[in-house]
């Protein structure tokens, strides 16, 4: 049995790796892909939580584990339009650097 | 560069943050992997017809092939 508390770590360092990648990098891609990371991030403390109740309370209820598979759904149709937004975008601008997409700013 | 280093340092700070609150908290033990994937199942679907999550699962169909479609119309090639 692995505790909770190393799965909430793991999912702290996950969301904190994510949200460097989104502070830090210039390519929409890796942006796109390091808000992914930190969404897994959220889905594994949601099914962490979820099976902690359970164990604590004996209710046996699998909703967190549930809302996840909503939330990877959900995950997937963002992935989908934001690629196209950004395959839109370079088509236009010819680059898909972060810093020089400016239109919607000011 | 100097920026970088910031937010890398500002990212450290919130990992630290993190580790702290989580270290602080004093869980109580349990044994956190008991949940099976029937029980997933039945959560999801339900036990009887007026139960679980079905509709939504419908729902989240519609969204994603409303999604892919969109997604098709943002990427596709304008007429010359």
């Amino acid at each position: 049995m692995i505790p909770i508390e190393y799965w909430l770590i793991f999912s702290s360092l996950l969301f904190v790796v994510g949200a460097y990648g989104v502070l830090t990098r210039k390519n929409a891609i890796v942006v796109l892909m390091s808000i992914e990371v930190m969404l897994n991030a959220a889905n594994i403390n949601l099914v962490t939580f979820s099976s902690y109740h359970t164990a604590l309370h004996g209710t046996n209820d699998a909703s967190g584990q549930v809302f996840t598979l909503f939330s990877i759904a959900i995950a997937a149709a963002e992935v989908a339009v934001g690629l196209a937004i950004l395959l839109s975008v370079y088509r236009r601008y010819q680059t898909i650097d972060v810093d020089k997409i400016n239109i919607l700013r000011w | 560069m100097n920026g970088s280093i910031v937010r890398g340092l500002a990212v450290l700070a919130m990992a630290l943050l993190f580790i702290g609150a989580i270290m602080s908290v004093d869980w109580p033990s349990g044994d956190i992997d008991q949940t099976t994937n029937e029980r997933v199942g039945q959560t999801l679907f339900g036990v009887s017809s007026d139960s679980g999550y079905g509709v939504v699962v419908l729902l989240i169909g519609l969204l994603l092939l409303v999604a892919i479609m969109g997604g098709i119309f943002l990427a596709k090639e304008e007429a010359e």
